[in-house]
């Protein structure tokens, strides 16, 4: 009788178990997504956002300088130029520097003008891991152009 | 608002003549915070307070506008090429989520 009961146990103790691991795991993941900043955006949505469905082709134009293995991700360098003639009616309209890893794929959007003379800018961003930084670019007569460089995080710089 | 963010407009080189190209460095100081972070003291989340527009303008008429999210870095760093046509100010003006607004001018002065 005392071995059955104990046998008894042990299976209802078993079938618990693969019960509750399965929602617990669950809760961890409701947990990861309510972590949420106040506009995220992915990276697809934000592409489509920019383009307004067009797309962007890959070119060698921009040259888009990031560091290969970033230690900090709350600090890492981008610097974007891009080789195309600034005049009245042929210039780079605007910059947008994209990232593919982060809540919101969007870091910054620049609008240039003429004045600028050329198309180059540079800051520093905040990555959250390992990740694509992308530079997509909108010409004057509407085409856009990208290219990506993957960046190596150590630590992340978000949240 | 609160007192005045501390920023400050370089323009390198330092000596420039008219139609050269110079870039125009402007850096604040602002937190940048991304609405994720949790305040070490008080274990509260801190709400999101980014630099959300900025204008670059000589003269009063704009040449650069950028529209910046969260994810650019604490303190944050904009650099942007200019061709100087002469004598003049740069102002730079940028608004964040909280509604502060500010601005910071330098004078441009082309030696010949």
């Amino acid at each position: 009788m005392e071995r059955r009961k104990f046998i008894q146990g042990m299976f209802t103790a078993t079938a618990v178990a693969t019960i509750t691991t399965p929602t617990t795991m669950f809760a961890d993941e409701t947990k990861k997504a309510a972590k949420k900043g106040p506009n995220d955006m992915s990276f697809d949505e934000a592409v489509k956002t920019i383009t307004s469905d067009k797309g962007a082709k890959e070119s060698d134009k921009i040259k888009l300088t990031v560091p290969e293995i970033a230690e900090n991700g709350a600090v890492v360098p981008v610097k974007i130029e891009i080789d195309h003639p600034m005049e009245e009616k042929n210039y780079v309209k605007a910059i947008h520097v994209l990232n593919k890893g982060n809540g919101n794929a969007r870091c910054a959007d620049i609008m240039l003008t003429p004045a600028n003379a050329k198309g180059y800018f540079a800051t520093r961003v905040k990555l959250s891991k390992t990740q694509d930084v992308v530079a997509l670019v909108e010409l004057s007569d509407g085409t856009f152009i990208q290219t990506a460089k993957s960046v190596k995080v150590t630590i992340g710089g978000c949240g | 608002m609160a007192e005045a963010r501390k920023s400050m407009i370089k323009i390198k080189p330092k000596k420039y003549k008219v139609g050269d190209i110079v870039k125009v460095d402007f850096i604040v100081i602002h937190p940048m915070d991304t609405g994720m972070k949790k305040d070490k003291k008080t274990g509260e989340i801190k709400p999101a307070h980014y630099i959300d527009n900025i204008t670059f303008s000589f003269d009063g008429t704009p040449f650069t506008t950028m529209k910046v999210w969260e994810s650019i870095s604490t303190n944050p760093y904009f650099s942007v090429n200019y061709k100087v046509t002469g004598k003049g100010k740069i102002s730079v003006e940028y608004t964040d989520n909280q509604g502060e607004k500010n601005s910071k001018s330098k004078k441009v002065k082309p030696k010949d």
